[in-house]
């Protein structure tokens, strides 16, 4: 048996350390994000890597991970043994002018892989050469064994920033803020999620930088990057490095709120808080929250009947188990344990954030809610998940089990209800499904207790 | 599969030191004692086997895979002094690819489609690049493709730290069927010091000394007529140097793993010889002055 140990040496910071073989895996490499290009409305990636790599990448983000679907038209340049011996940076530039013949698109954003970063392929020199010519186009070094698709996501970003929208010295917009939330396709509520991030945002009177999701308004958003007042961070630790380099750039203020709001108490009190930090006239900000809470309560309020067991003879559960990337797990366990009263039992957050962010990422759990918190563990192998919860005695004790496909058997092994939150997730279909917020708060409850329901009734 | 009598050579050392010279020397002996030998140049230089063919350049396996994914390995061969077989792997251009992966897919090409065999060749030897700096530039050590290997090295510290860092990799693959070390050529020896500081760290790395070869003008002349010293100068003392190295090397058939020094022990070690050149250096200085 191998004991969770949340002491695990840390990654180097910055990126995330090679972690040996792995059962069941939980997230994608570097070259993955290029699902955050596709994210972007008008933004196609075109990726300098080995055959296959864009693709597999792309479907196990999209395809077992709710079935969320997506374009993916993504020029690659397959590189084989010859680009390895004689270098592929000529088949890049081959490749790029065929694609500029054949797509159009607001922005391009050559990722490259694996074996350009191990032969050393000049990339800047043949990307720069389309950019001077006033091409919207530029290159993020993603290769695999540099990180995963997190750290991807904030190469990707870095990428655009400095090298497409670029110096800014002009005035800054009052009430322009820029959201760092939920890594898209990673998280498979990603759309309907930031669609109810924007939503309240805009509620209190803020114009909205979604810039991914069927809500962003494209690349003309990037563009607008440098006019917003500040930035919103709002997850752990994912958009932190974004925000803190915009910091320095554009001398843009930042907010970090790590906990994305679940429920009408944490999201109002979510909304006071950047509303505060944007200096924004309370009373529209009252009065929104006020409109919100007013359609959110009833429905709680009758939630409520079932919850106490006046409608229902269910066993609720009472005991957490969360296993998630840190933006779920730490809004799920807060909503859990803050609104709807379960004890946290085991919460693990599965993606391997950098080392220099594992310290804070702990300290959010510890202070999950007034007086009390969680630990949180920090594993990605299944396996050694799987033995370290099963073993553990929940004489008592009803879990409930928040986590991924992977936790299928685990969770007929304690005899749980499992709410399939994170990647991969087959036995979700979402659309625009949301679990923040206001409304999301709602679906949420519902997609619960109706698992809840349904493993005492089909059981 | 390859015939026993095949003997598969690699030989090493840092760039400049007098490799492909030696290489060539080695190999037109072998020719002209009567035996078939392949010299296998793996350089992205591509200038192992000049003074096999009168200064000539040819064309390297890797420039005509550059031109055909499927390249006869025929085309690569080329005969030179006494009949010997030519063949350079090449490489990408400086600072471009891989030019590890490049020796890799040469010597696989000849190896797949059994030109060693075909030849029917007493010995192919390998000409490597100096130092053992990725994965590619042991492919000749690795794999069974040779089963000795030579380096070459002059009393010169930066010529010894390559030897020892290949030494190193030799024994990082002795337990997995690599290739074993049959010694050092020392080169341009002409001082009994220089041959003491070899013999030191031949003897702390248990290996040994296969042959001392001196620098020589006849060695310059040869070349600058594209040529080895075997054909150029068959009868001076460094042709029979060189032929008797070439016996050595053909009648080796034990080789060792050898016991490389730790960088700190190499650095200690070299700092020692230093302190012993500068007082020799400043004895002969007081005796200038005395007499």
């Amino acid at each position: 048996m191998t004991p969770l140990d949340s002491n695990l040496p840390a990654p180097d910071a910055g990126i995330c350390n090679g972690s040996g073989p792995l059962e069941q895996v939980r997230y994608a490499c570097s070259l993955g994000a290029l699902t955050s290009v596709i994210a972007i409305p008008g933004a196609i990636p075109i990726t300098h890597c080995g055959p296959g790599c864009a693709s597999k990448q792309f479907h196990a983000l999209s395809g077992i991970n709710a079935y969320q679907g997506g374009e993916f038209h993504v020029p690659s340049t397959n590189i084989g043994n010859r680009e390895v011996i004689f270098g592929g940076a000529d088949r890049l530039d081959e490749l790029i002018a065929a694609t500029l013949r054949v797509m159009a698109a607001d922005l391009f954003v050559v990722q490259s892989g694996c074996i350009p970063g191990l032969i050393g392929d000049d990339i800047e020199s043949v990307v720069g050469k389309y950019r001077k010519r006033g091409i919207p186009i530029v290159h993020a070094e993603t290769s695999g064994y540099r990180g995963n698709n997190f750290t991807g996501h904030e190469a990707i970003i870095r990428a655009i920033i400095d090298q497409f929208v670029g110096a800014y010295d002009g005035p800054q917009e009052p009430g322009l803020v820029n959201v760092w939330s939920v890594l898209p396709y990673q998280n498979p509520f990603w759309r309907g999620d930031l669609e109810e991030i924007q939503r309240i945002l805009e509620g209190i009177g803020l114009t909205v930088n979604i810039l991914f999701g069927p809500s962003c308004a494209g690349v003309a958003e990037w563009q607008a990057i440098p006019r917003a007042a500040f930035n919103l961070v709002l997850s752990p630790w994912l958009g932190l490095a974004t925000a803190r380099h915009l910091e320095q750039k554009y001398r843009q203020r930042f907010l970090h709120i790590p906990a994305i709001p679940i429920g009408a108490k944490l999201t109002s009190a979510f909304l006071r808080q950047v509303a505060e930090f944007a200096d924004l006239d309370p009373g529209p900000v009252e009065t929104f929250i006020a409109r919100e809470e007013k359609r959110y309560y009833p429905f709680l309020r009758d939630f409520a009947a079932f919850y106490a067991g006046c409608t229902s003879q269910y066993q609720l559960p009472s005991h957490l188990v969360v296993i998630s990337e840190s933006a779920y797990a730490l809004a799920i366990t807060r909503f859990m344990v803050d609104q709807l009263g379960l004890e946290p039992r085991y919460q693990l957050v599965t993606e391997n954030p950098p080392g220099e962010f594992r310290g804070a990422i702990r300290a959010q759990f510890r202070n999950l809610v007034e007086g009390g918190g969680a630990e949180v563990i920090f594993a990605e192998d299944g396996r050694q998940i799987n033995r370290s919860i099963r073993q553990a005695d929940f004489t008592g004790q009803l879990p409930i089990v928040f986590g991924s496909t992977w936790e299928g058997d685990l969770a007929r092994h304690l005899g749980a209800p499992l709410v399939e939150i994170g990647y991969p997730a087959t036995d979700e279909v979402v659309l625009s499904r949301s679990y923040v917020g206001y409304r999301g708060a709602l679906a949420l409850i519902e997609r619960i207790y109706t698992t809840v329901v349904r493993k005492n009734t089909m059981a | 599969m390859a015939k026993s009598k095949l003997k598969q050579i690699a030989i090493y050392g840092k760039g400049g030191i007098g490799k492909s010279t030696t290489t060539s020397n080695i190999s037109a002996a072998l020719v002209d004692a009567g035996y078939k030998v392949m010299q296998f140049g793996c350089d992205p230089k591509s200038d192992s086997t000049n003074t096999l063919r009168g200064g000539d350049y040819i064309p390297s396996v890797l420039d005509l895979l550059h031109e055909n994914s499927r390249v006869d390995a025929h085309d690569a061969i080329f005969r030179g002094f006494g009949g010997v077989y030519c063949v350079e792997a090449g490489g990408p251009q400086p600072g471009v690819g891989c030019a590890g992966r490049g020796i890799i897919a040469a010597v696989q090409l000849l190896k797949q489609q059994d030109i060693f065999d075909e030849l029917d060749l007493d010995y192919v030897i390998f000409d490597v690049l100096g130092d053992v700096v990725c994965g590619g530039f042991a492919v000749p050590i690795r794999e069974g493709i040779a089963e000795h290997v030579f380096t070459i090295s002059s009393a010169d510290f930066m010529a010894i730290y390559a030897a020892n860092n290949l030494f190193r990799g030799i024994q990082t693959y002795s337990n997995k069927g690599g290739a074993l070390l049959g010694g050092v050529i020392a080169n341009s020896i002409n001082t009994d010091f220089q041959r003491e500081i070899l013999d030191d760290f031949v003897a702390r790395t248990r290996t040994q000394v296969v042959e001392y070869v001196p620098r020589s003008l006849t060695v310059t002349q040869a070349e600058l007529q594209g040529k080895t010293t075997i054909e150029a100068a068959p009868r001076s003392e460094q042709a029979r140097i060189y032929r008797r190295l070439a016996q050595r090397i053909a009648e080796h058939t034990e080789s060792t793993v050898p016991a490389p020094l730790s960088p700190q022990d190499l650095r200690s070690w070299s700092a020692g010889w230093a302190d012993q050149l500068i007082e020799i250096e400043r004895k002969s200085q007081h005796l200038a002055v005395a007499s």
